[in-house]
């Protein structure tokens, strides 16, 4: 944009306006997209993995893809009963970011050699994980803004937040590129969450109660989640504790029971 | 089917989009344009801008509700994608649009009570009839209503607007000229996946050219309403035109000294037109609404 926005110097309306604007997030996404093809440098070079590493990181990205779907499915859906034009607009961005997700982890299965990546992603999946998804997508069939944005937006939003970042600074280049573009939009996802959710509950505490039983419920889906890719990635030793405790920490900065 | 999608991923979104057309713009045109002061300072002609520019508004909001919704029945994953790509599209329409409300003066708190003040009913009905198909989950009703009808309407809607626009407000005509761009790969999305779903499911024609038979009635209706409110103020553009300015020529018509019923005519003529090629190539027979 020509003019330059302060954020500070915005009413707090014209803060979410701002933020939640195709124009704001075109601007975001040029930075750090511009000169990549499918998530990446294609200058980058593929580094050699041994067939027990290659048979992990298909399976983490198997779920990868299942998570990424998912979230595609409920942003699109929940835009029908978005409370203002400004939050469908968000989610709209939201759409693209996670088609784009999807994009580049099923492109990243074909240059590891999977050829049919939805088969793989069959067998592989997490059972969890398909478990959390099916939840998801019930309360964003049930048009539940609050469930939706709280399992959408925070809990899993979190949940690959924290797993990204922890596969990004432990992995192949090519891998680390892709993961940490997903992380930056992920980033934007959960404050957005974090932000809805939080001057709801504001002027709705009694809305805390159900959520809190809604994260009692999921969390020990994400928790497997975790003790699967954990393993499966090999940070059993360092990571572990890491992953869980942003996770929980996330959940617990919104005021819910983690 | 996986060869043609691959041209709709979202890789190849990002190039020709945001890091193609829209580079460099702000809300859809260039940096610093203006709305004309011609407009801004007659308040008739201000209506009739507003009015112009609710409907576009109440239009791109049904297309981003329909490709958004389309999204979780579509059959394979890149339809979703494409359709993710369709529903940012969509979403930035309404955001460009909205933003030439507050342009033309309209005020943030009084934007829906605008939109309500100025809708088409017929437009609102139109959407009505997509959005019911989008509802009951039906990919195929739903992708033919939405890029097929409502966009081959928006596009040629949008291509007459940005003729008569070009000369006299070029800040409205640049933000036109990038959602021309979507609407043309909307389209294409539309004729090449569905032609294939068409053919492999025949008992679905009937349905499908029912509700292209509907919209297409609330459509007409929607072009008489507006052609016919704004008869006078045509005449009144016309004799207070630039002598200096040149011809807006869309489809042979020069909109600067057409009346009211011959740019009526033009438009009904290129959509209806647009329709019956386009339902052509996906193996659907056009249907003329009811009388």
């Amino acid at each position: 944009m020509s003019d330059i926005v302060e954020p500070h110097d915005l009413s707090q309306e014209d803060f979410l306006a701002e933020v939640h604007s195709f124009q704001f997030w075109l601007e975001a996404v040029e930075g750090y997209l511009g000169g990549t093809s499918f998530g990446f440098d294609p200058g980058l070079s593929e580094q050699a993995f041994s067939d027990e590493e290659l048979n992990f990181l298909t399976t983490t990205l198997c779920n990868y893809c299942v998570a990424e779907q998912a979230a595609l499915e409920a942003s699109s859906g929940m835009i029908r009963f978005a409370p203002s034009p400004e939050a469908a607009i968000f989610l709209s961005t939201q759409v693209v970011d996670e088609g784009r997700h999807l994009e580049v982890f099923i492109h990243r299965l074909k240059t590891l050699g999977v050829e049919d990546p939805w088969r793989e992603i069959d067998s592989r999946v997490n059972r969890n994980l398909v478990r959390l998804r099916d939840r998801l997508l019930e309360y964003v069939d049930q048009k539940d803004w609050e469930a939706s944005v709280f399992v959408q937006n925070v809990i899993l939003e979190a949940m690959e937040f924290t797993v990204f970042q922890a596969h990004a600074a432990d992995t192949d280049p090519i891998t680390c590129a892709i993961l940490t573009g997903v992380v930056k939009d992920e980033r934007r996802h959960m404050g957005f969450g974090e932000n809805n959710l939080g001057r709801k509950l504001m002027h709705a505490p009694h809305a805390r109660t159900r959520l809190d039983q809604i994260a009692r419920e999921l969390n020990p889906l994400v928790m497997s989640t975790f003790n699967e890719i954990i393993e499966e990635l090999g940070l059993l030793e360092e990571g572990e504790p890491a992953i869980s405790t942003n996770y929980l920490a996330t959940i617990e900065r919104l005021g819910f029971t983690p | 089917m996986a060869d043609f999608l691959s041209a709709f991923s979202i890789q190849s979104w990002l190039e020709s989009c945001p890091q193609g057309y829209l580079e460099e713009t702000e809300y859809g045109h260039l940096a610093g344009e203006k709305e004309p002061e011609s407009i801004l300072e007659n308040d008739d002609f201000l209506e009739e801008a507003t009015r112009t520019t609710v409907q576009l508004v109440v239009g791109e909001r049904a297309a981003l509700a329909a490709s958004s919704g389309l999204i979780n029945c579509a059959p394979d994953d890149p339809s979703k994608i494409f359709l993710a790509t369709q529903t940012l599209d969509e979403a930035r329409h309404v955001e460009i649009f909205t933003q030439r409300l507050y342009d033309l003066g309209v005020k943030k708190e009084d934007l829906e009570s605008t939109l309500a003040n100025f809708a088409n009913p017929n437009l609102v009905k139109f959407a009505e009839v997509l959005l019911e198909k989008v509802d009951k989950r039906d990919f195929v009703a739903g992708v033919v209503g939405q890029n097929i009808v409502l966009e081959g309407m928006a596009f040629s809607v949008f291509e007459m607007i940005h003729a008569s626009s070009k000369e006299i407000n070029p800040k409205f005509a640049h933000t036109l000229a990038g959602t021309i761009a979507d609407e043309r790969r909307h389209v294409g999305f539309g004729e090449n996946r569905i032609g294939s779903l068409i053919e492999a499911n025949p008992e679905r024609k009937s349905d499908i050219q029912k509700m292209q038979q509907e919209m297409t009635h609330h459509m007409l209706r929607t072009f008489s309403d507006s052609f016919q409110e704004n008869e006078a103020l045509v005449e009144d553009v016309h004799q207070n035109a630039d002598p200096d300015a040149g011809p807006a020529m869309y489809q042979g018509v020069d909109l600067a000294k057409a009346d009211s019923e011959e740019m009526q005519a033009v438009l009904t003529n290129t959509v209806l037109g647009e329709f019956k090629t386009r339902l052509a190539r996906i193996g659907l027979e056009y249907l003329p609404p009811a009388a």
